[in-house]
């Protein structure tokens, strides 16, 4: 049809443009950087397919292991390409355009398949290379079906998208607020939210005018907590264990979190106009966070205590574990403060990276790490002060 | 008084090592009400982006109320109020939460206005309690100017906040404006693109070209000006014309 790779040359003219728009020197930093951080990741994955291709010879679990991974990241690229393809689509500039629903959601299908089958096939390179590596046999076949449970992946989240998005434009105006009769009221939120700046929180989080919006995406979040909290403190009682529970405790403290943390209002003229410093709009857009994050690790950690009280060290030790991690997601957070995703994405990378690389090199990581964590702080606080 | 609100000198500013503002130097004392004119793409934003602060100068100094921006700016932004653009305002908050929000930053109540009740002067009332994700553009600007005006800030900026405003509420904050100024105790830059209003509210005005001063308007000039209807428009007019023509030889 004649709109249908309308939303594909959107999102590459859009590329092309931050590209552009990006300095010189960040982009000398994002390619050399990157390329050397991937080529130090090959390297590095090389030497373990060497090491272990006996093993990965013989045995098929690790392979079908590999299978499940190229689905779980064909439908996290999924995710990600139908939501990009979907607000493209259905944009408010292109919403007084005559085009049909049925038009619109071709063109999102066409530009999400279109970015995804990239991805699609250098998964299967990846995976029959890593076999040819190994002298796995059938190494085409391992590549090719790796290559199709990426696609599978990647269907499942675009059909999965058409069922699920509303095909309305993300507009301040009229959603999500529109709804806010469907709203509860907390009263008691001021309480938490009341220092200065008064109600950054309930801002960062979206709250309109303070209330909670019920959906369902809250109480599926909802019960998986409390879910995940439970078993681990039934695991923790039954065995007389304190690990499990105090374990449980920052895992769900840490998503809790991460899930509500939001920084935002970190880029807006609203306090970047005031005399409102850096450090104290950060600390503040992270208190109600850090309150639901201790709500949350408080009952697994006291029944840890109570199912191994001479282990009281564990759930000590995992609160100031997740207290760690808070403060560091923080950072994160305020470095990509409009893209959650991006940080949390970034978050786990970089703790599982500096996790592996400590394996071989100690405790040095964790001064890498550490400079990281501040060349973002020092990013972030310049970003606010001077744009 | 005889200190000056804002000094502004020698200020470059843009984005990306792009200069879009060059060598703006100007000085405002309590009392004068700045227009600030110019074409789209001129560099009336920019330039009020660096004044409050919210980039960095590639060049050049602001003081607010004797405070260097770049040096101590959480003390110069002290003295400031800006009406932020409507699409930049925080849409979950209600318009009541906005306003303590504000005044909790700048450590007065959320009623504390330099002249009267600025909710009920611009027909505000109405709408405190609710998100203002459902406020519409003009509804946006009223509540934009009320949080600007709390705390009674000593420099008031306001970028285009005419734009969207009903004629009674558009009345009420050139009222407003002309109040603050008459008071002596604040200082008032004001951008727009409604010509006419400049020589009725401001006392003083300058034209903004290729992100530089090209004309500058004082008192009497605009005093001048505003007794033949049409006269300040028409030099403006001549202005901005004269600029494209200058535009259109350099390329």
């Amino acid at each position: 049809m004649r709109h249908d790779t309308f939303v594909l040359s959107l999102i590459w003219r859009e590329t092309r443009n931050s590209v552009k728009s990006t300095s010189a020197s960040d982009l000398a930093w994002v390619v050399l950087g990157g390329a050397a951080f991937l080529a130090y990741g090959v390297g590095n994955a090389i030497v373990a397919l060497r090491g272990g291709s006996e093993t990965l010879r013989a045995r098929q679990e690790p392979w079908i292991i590999v299978l499940l991974a190229a689905f779980a990241l064909g439908l996290a690229v999924g995710v990600i390409l139908s939501k990009v393809a979907w607000s493209r689509a259905f944009a408010p500039f292109l919403k007084a355009l005559p085009l049909s629903i049925s038009e619109r959601r071709r063109m999102a299908i066409v530009a999400a398949l279109s970015i995804g089958a990239p991805f699609v096939v250098l998964a299967g390179v990846v995976i029959s290379s890593a076999c040819l590596l190994v002298d796995k046999p059938y190494a085409a076949a391992w590549g090719f079906g790796a290559g199709m449970t990426c696609a599978a992946g990647v269907a499942s989240a675009l059909f999965l998208h058409l069922f699920v998005a509303n095909n309305e434009a993300p507009n301040d105006l009229s959603t999500p607020f529109a709804d806010a009769a469907k709203s509860i009221p907390l009263p008691w939120l001021g309480m938490f939210d009341g220092a200065a700046p008064t109600w950054l929180g309930v801002w960062a989080c979206g709250l309109p005018a303070g209330k909670m919006r019920l959906t369902a995406r809250l109480f599926v979040t909802s019960f998986l907590f409390v879910l995940a909290a439970a078993l681990a403190i039934g695991a923790s009682l039954a065995r007389h264990q304190a690990a499990p529970a105090a374990v449980a405790g920052m895992i769900v403290g840490l998503i809790a979190f991460m899930v509500s943390l939001r920084c935002h209002p970190l880029g807006s003229p609203v306090l970047r106009s005031t005399p409102q410093g850096f450090v104290s709009v950060w600390l503040r857009l992270s208190r109600l966070p850090l309150v639901l994050s201790a709500a949350c690790f408080v009952a697994p950690a006291s029944a840890s205590v109570i199912a191994e009280p001479s282990a009281w060290t564990t759930p000590v030790a995992s609160g100031l574990c997740l207290l760690i991690l808070n403060g560091v997601y923080a950072v994160f957070a305020g470095f990509f403060l409009n893209a959650p995703l991006l940080a949390a994405l970034a978050f786990f990378i970089a703790v599982a990276y500096a996790g592996y690389e400590s394996l071989e090199y100690g405790g040095a990581v964790i001064i890498g790490f550490t400079a990281l964590i501040a060349l973002l702080w020092h990013k972030s606080l310049r970003r606010y002060r001077h744009g | 008084m005889d200190e000056d609100v804002l000094t502004v000198r020698g200020v470059s500013a843009g984005y990306r090592g792009r200069e879009i503002v060059a060598d703006i130097s100007v000085a405002l004392r309590f009392g004068d009400v700045l227009g600030l004119l110019g074409a789209n793409g001129s560099g009336k934003s920019t330039l009020l982006k660096a004044v409050t602060g919210q980039i960095r100068l590639m060049t050049g100094t602001v003081e607010i109320a004797g405070v260097d921006l770049e040096h101590a700016p959480e003390r110069a932004k002290a003295e400031l109020g800006l009406a932020i653009d409507g699409p930049e305002l925080p849409s979950a908050l209600s318009g009541r939460q906005y306003l303590e929000l504000v005044a909790s930053i700048r450590s007065c109540v959320a009623s504390d206005w330099p002249r009267g009740d600025v909710v009920s002067r611009l027909g505000l009332s109405a709408w405190l309690a609710r998100p203002i994700a459902e406020y519409s553009l003009g509804t946006r600007a009223k509540i934009s100017i009320a949080a600007a005006l709390l705390g009674s800030p000593k420099l008031l900026i306001f970028d285009e906040s005419l734009n969207g405003l009903d004629p009674l509420a558009a009345f009420e904050v050139k009222a407003i404006i002309r109040e603050l100024a008459a008071s002596g105790r604040h200082a008032v830059v004001f951008s727009t693109h409604v010509v006419e209003t400049v020589p009725a509210l401001c006392t003083r005005a300058i034209f903004l070209a290729g992100g530089r001063i090209v004309e500058h308007w004082n008192t009497q000039e605009l005093a001048r000006a505003s007794q033949t209807p049409g006269a300040f428009e028409g030099c403006v007019m001549k202005a901005l014309n004269a600029h494209a023509l200058q535009s259109a030889t350099v390329a």
